[in-house]
């Protein structure tokens, strides 16, 4: 996939508000395959929605969203698992991780259904952003900070054309912050893959094509 | 899989599967008992393979005037009718005597040497339950195929036979055997070959198939062949219902009344089995139901890790197969083990059973096995198509 495209696309609970103005709602945006993107916003502007959106986790907006020119609203679930398998990666602000699982086990059931990192990779990253010795610890016994490390590692087990960082670093500390924005950058330039990230100001320090305020 | 199933078998209730698997099981076990013990039973009851039990034959009685008055006992065309409209009735047919002599005679080597004068009946062919070739006469052909009353084999067997120190004789072997008939009358006399498809205790007559009857009363009898036919044989929907008794009564018509007792136990049997399997039934619903409380509570508790799971690339199939797998397999599980008691149940009713028929050849247990294949597949359906919608819901966020 090498272009979303958003057409006067809004969330519905804005239909009635005219106050809005933003680089993205009711807006036509196009991001791109290869580029990155920095989205800012303050909380309650709809930056999870747009990520919701175009994962094809809600569907309660107006206007059009297109991949590739095709419109997103008729995707079937197989379409849609498809495209959450090797075109879309995301890292969730809420993580979404299994508390009952060790960090590792938390990687490993991605990566068992893309079989895309080999365990090497993996094993480096864990290593890159220091938390290898909490491998086997449980994911609802590590702090939120940790938790968002294992989860970047997650979202890289697979191949992408669009990776999604909603918030990516908001427990982070500065030089973590700049190790997980190093991998990621490589990863995506490895795969030729965008990046799109989110922010409610501490931004991830990429490269940015473009910055939009929502 | 492993880690799927890891995440997804957090909740899960122990107490509610073992419910689930001993209701199912009691369920089951009731089911494949009904049916089996049904099918044991009728095998009992099925001494005679060429008539089902419900056919009731009539006839008129002989009393000690009629004879002498000259008054009828055939049935006339008005009286079949009159029968046949009565609703206890499904069908009626008559049986057609023969109007020409018959004489046979049997030779088995060197022993057995009779020679006989005797008589054909026929009834319609619906009412024999012999398999259409081995009951069927080809015009031109010298093979008629008979079947004769058990009584002449034991009338052999234990009488003649014994007393001359013969040897006995099985069906079997008289079924291997022809019987040499001589037949006349119209001017006209042939020779065929008898061919026994079987002994029937329930009919007291030499039956040979209708095709023949009618063919042969043309070619062989003199002048005024029609005759009214003296015995009826019908079929009656319930033969327990009071009303034949006493219509029969009424017209001082008789029948064989053991038969009708035999034919009314095998009634109440029946309804008895189906209650039994109606009530297996019910349980193995209200167990299935449980079964399905528990997973969709499951589902319910373990909805945030479904979720997570479709959101990073499981598909509902990869997501719902452990659950489906899980209910499948406990109801492999339940089916294997109600197998199991059925056949230990069986075998201690099978050894009573042999008490009083010691030659008692029992049917498979392949409709029961086929009866809780096919339940099983209706169910583990059922239970698929259900989980999967329920993680479908997940996937639409209708929760």
């Amino acid at each position: 996939m090498n272009k979303i495209q958003l057409i006067h696309t809004l969330p519905n609970v804005f239909q009635n508000r005219t106050d809005i103005v933003s680089d993205i709602w009711n807006q036509d945006v196009t991001f791109e395959k290869g580029k990155m993107y920095l989205v800012e916003a303050n909380s309650g502007t709809g930056k999870s929605s747009l990520c919701s959106y175009i994962y094809g986790y809600r569907h309660d907006y107006q206007g059009k969203i297109l991949f590739d020119g095709e419109d997103i609203s008729g995707y079937t679930v197989a379409k849609w698992t498809n495209i959450r398998k090797k075109h879309f990666a995301l890292l969730w602000q809420e993580l979404r991780m299994f508390p009952e699982l060790t960090a590792w086990e938390n990687v490993e059931i991605k990566n068992k259904l893309t079989g895309y990192q080999k365990k090497k990779q993996i094993l480096e990253w864990f290593d890159m952003l220091g938390i290898t010795d909490k491998l086997n610890a449980k994911m609802g016994k590590m702090s939120f900070g940790q938790q968002q490390r294992v989860a970047l590692i997650r979202s890289l087990c697979q191949p992408f054309d669009f990776l999604f960082v909603d918030e990516p670093i908001s427990h982070l500390d500065d030089t973590n912050a700049e190790i997980m924005g190093r991998i990621m950058t490589a990863e995506a330039q490895k795969q030729g893959a965008g990046i799109i990230a989110t922010s409610i100001g501490k931004h991830i320090n990429l490269a940015y094509e473009k910055v939009f305020n929502l | 899989m492993k880690l799927v199933w890891k995440l997804l078998r957090q909740h899960i209730s122990i107490p509610q599967f073992v419910g689930f698997f001993f209701a199912n099981l009691v369920g089951v076990v009731i089911i494949l008992l009904g049916v089996q013990f049904y099918n044991d039973y009728k095998a009992l009851d099925q001494e005679d393979s060429f008539m089902k039990a419900d056919y009731l034959i009539v006839n008129k009685k002989i009393g000690a005037l009629s004879g002498l008055t000259g008054s009828s006992n055939t049935f006339s065309k008005a009286e079949i009718e009159e029968l046949e409209d009565e609703d206890f009735v499904e069908r009626i047919g008559a049986f057609t005597p023969s109007s020409y002599s018959v004489k046979a005679r049997f030779d088995v080597e060197g022993f057995v040497n009779f020679s006989t004068e005797m008589f054909f009946e026929s009834v319609p062919d619906e009412f024999v339950d012999v398999k259409s070739d081995a009951w069927d006469y080809q015009e031109g052909s010298d093979e008629i195929p008979i079947i004769l009353p058990k009584n002449y084999l034991d009338l052999y067997n234990f009488g003649y036979a014994q007393g001359k120190g013969l040897p006995k004789l099985s069906e079997g072997i008289l079924g291997a055997m022809k019987l040499n008939i001589q037949i006349a009358g119209n001017g006209n006399s042939d020779s065929f070959d008898g061919r026994i498809v079987g002994f029937s205790s329930r009919l007291n007559t030499i039956l040979v198939p209708e095709k023949f009857m009618r063919w042969a009363n043309e070619q062989y009898a003199d002048g005024n062949a029609t005759k009214e036919p003296t015995r009826l044989i019908m079929e009656v929907n319930n033969p327990t219902d009071d009303r034949i008794t006493s219509y029969l009564q009424d017209r001082d018509y008789e029948t064989d009344e053991d038969k009708l007792d035999a034919s009314k136990t095998t009634f109440i049997l029946r309804v008895i089995v189906s209650i039994v399997m109606i009530v297996g039934v019910v349980i193995s619903i209200l167990s299935i139901y449980i079964l399905m409380l528990s997973v969709f509570l499951l589902v319910q508790k373990n909805s945030s890790k479904l979720e997570n799971l479709l959101l990073i690339g499981y598909s509902p199939a990869k997501v719902s197969f452990p659950y489906q797998a899980l209910t499948v397999g406990l109801n492999v599980l339940v089916l294997i083990l109600a197998v199991a008691v059925m056949l230990v149940v069986r075998n201690i009713y099978l050894a009573m059973f042999e008490n009083f028929f010691p030659d008692l050849e029992v049917p498979g247990i392949i409709p029961a096995l086929c009866v809780g294949v096919v339940l099983l597949i209706i169910v583990s359906i059922f239970n698929i198509i259900a989980v999967h919608g329920k993680v479908m819901s997940i996937w639409r966020r209708k929760e």
